[in-house]
């Protein structure tokens, strides 16, 4: 069984088990304490759609429109719309439950895989609806990478946890064959994988154990491994489902520095319970609440400092429920 | 209600913050009224409680910081917490103030100007403050609009007694005082700039209401209007 970013055929039971003990929203909605009723006493606050309408400058690199999602009878995605600007650090917050993983994974079609899950809306990748029938998935999924809460390397060396991906997708050819034909590409597979570790702020911690087991590091450096494979196919955008969430206060703040450095040369979307770190982070924050509904969606001080609605004051300020 | 703790802090510092400016309005008070009836006693009595006033600032500073570190606060807790971080500041000053009306009362000899009403100027900057801070504990955004209008008043009044001064000055007192000897001039002069620098702390006062004014709408509205 392979573990494979991008590959729809090819993803593992490794990174199921990682969703599912996350907010997946499967089932999740059922149970879950989400309330419309504000501390200011609003027995039932209207969501208005002024406080979703972000307006940014600069190209949108994904606009998902009437994004809805039912797991069975359960509609954990309601009517999102939502436009993310190219090139910076969009953060997902809200409850357990409310549907913050489900959205993140209507970006790269990740929900297709589980079978009792309805989508209905459009989203689209630089104008292009990933909703099509005959988006090339593979593809799709090599343009918008994935990085889950727990570090998922694949049992092999740190080289081959970049080149795989690269390989797979026949950027990269190497072993017998390629070396009869004479097109072998070690040296650029070097290159790659160094450039992808560097990128990671990985490269000095590894640069003399590259054929060492991946599962013999750290949990942080595990992570910025994961990251690394995901950057070596050279996406366009990176999901990112709670990426620090297991790791220790330096590997975190070092997965935080990397994330404001990736936001240079791709579109970050990362999901966090960690509200700090969303503040910290991200360019804008869109607050998810009450079982799927995005509720605001704004710039990140705005959202921090001065939030429309009285539901997402009361969740950021801690007097939730 | 969860993170009740914190919810707890977040009143305990209202309380405190309110409390310093019963304190302070008292110094001030006590200010006036040594400057208005001389009375030494209670001008010393002021300026000697000026540490308590600059103790109970360091304590809430501490405070505020405490919980900017220790509970990350955001949105409306935010607000609150930074506004009443600039407005305790602006509470310790009056505080300064009212230890110069202190000292000015133990110098002041006799009222060289009785035409400038220092008291009643006194008075609506005194209004003033104790109008912000109970904006501040009511939340109430109209009340900081209609405080920073009256500081023109204040200003105005202030300049007026200013000019008052200095036109009596030019236009009779020295015509008045000729023949009088070197020291007459020099105690006359004296009080003549204790005055102004009088008139000028009241002023002052007035502004520190509109600060606390400005902050105060910061912290309901998110408004900064009256700040810049």
């Amino acid at each position: 069984m392979n573990n494979q970013i991008g590959d729809t055929d090819t993803e593992t039971d490794t990174n199921v088990s990682t969703d599912s003990g996350t907010d997946s929203g499967l089932g999740a909605t059922a149970g879950v304490e989400t309330s419309t009723t504000t501390t200011a006493g609003e027995s039932e606050e209207q969501v208005r759609d002024e406080w979703t309408d972000y307006r940014f400058d600069g190209p949108s690199k994904l606009t998902v429109e009437n994004l809805d999602v039912w797991y069975g009878d359960d509609h954990a995605l309601k009517d999102v719309s939502m436009e993310i600007p190219e090139k910076s650090v969009t953060a997902l917050i809200g409850p357990s439950g409310c549907g913050k993983s489900t959205y993140l994974r209507c970006l790269n079609r990740m929900n297709d895989r589980i079978k009792a899950a309805r989508i209905d809306g459009s989203v689209e990748l630089d104008g292009m609806e990933i909703y099509d029938p005959n988006t090339n998935l593979v593809e799709l999924r090599k343009r918008i990478g994935m990085v889950f809460q727990s570090p998922n390397p694949f049992p092999k060396s740190i080289r081959d946890n970049i080149s795989y991906g690269p390989r797979k997708h026949g950027e990269i050819n190497k072993g017998l064959l390629a070396r009869l034909f004479g097109n072998d590409d070690s040296e650029k597979e070097a290159e790659l994988v160094e450039r992808s570790l560097r990128q990671a702020a990985l490269w000095d911690e590894v640069q003399d154990r590259l054929d060492d087991n991946a599962l013999g590091l750290s949990g942080g450096q595990q992570q910025r491994l994961c990251i690394a494979r995901c950057l070596a196919v050279d996406p366009e955008v990176i999901l990112m489902d709670e990426p620090a969430s297991a790791l220790d206060p330096i590997a975190t703040s070092k997965i935080e520095d990397l994330v404001t450095e990736l936001a240079k040369d791709y579109t970050v979307v990362i999901v966090t319970h960690n509200m700090q770190q969303a503040a910290r982070i991200s360019d804008q924050t869109a607050v998810f609440l009450t079982g799927g509904e995005l509720v605001e969606y704004d710039d990140t001080d705005k959202i921090f400092e001065n939030p429309e609605s009285q539901r997402v004051e009361d969740y950021i300020t801690g007097k939730f429920g | 209600m969860p993170r009740e703790d914190y919810q707890q802090q977040l009143a305990d510092l209202e309380d405190d913050v309110l409390y310093m400016s019963e304190v302070v309005l008292e110094r001030f008070r006590m200010g006036l009224d040594a400057l208005e009836r001389k009375d030494a006693d209670l001008a010393r009595e002021v300026i000697e409680g000026d540490h308590e006033i600059n103790e109970l600032y360091l304590d809430l500073e501490q405070d505020c910081i405490d919980l900017f570190a220790l509970q990350q606060p955001v949105a409306g807790d935010l607000r609150f917490i930074a506004a009443s971080f600039k407005i305790i500041t602006d509470l310790e000053r009056i505080g300064d103030l009212a230890t110069n009306l202190g000292e000015y009362a133990l110098e002041a000899e006799r009222d060289v100007f009785p035409d400038v009403d220092i008291q009643s100027i006194g008075d609506e900057t005194l209004d003033m403050v104790e109008d912000a801070m109970a904006a501040y504990a009511a939340q109430e955004p109209e009340d900081c609009f209609e405080i920073a209008e009256r500081d023109d008043d204040i200003d105005a009044h202030c300049e007026a007694a200013s000019e008052t001064v200095v036109r009596d000055l030019i236009e009779t007192e020295l015509d008045e005082r000729e023949g009088i000897d070197e020291d007459d001039i020099e105690t006359f002069m004296t009080e003549v700039s204790r005055l102004l620098l009088t008139i000028r702390d009241l002023e002052r006062v007035g502004d520190h209401a509109v600060n606390i004014a400005a902050r105060t709408l910061y912290m309901v509205e998110n408004d900064d209007a009256l700040i810049y």
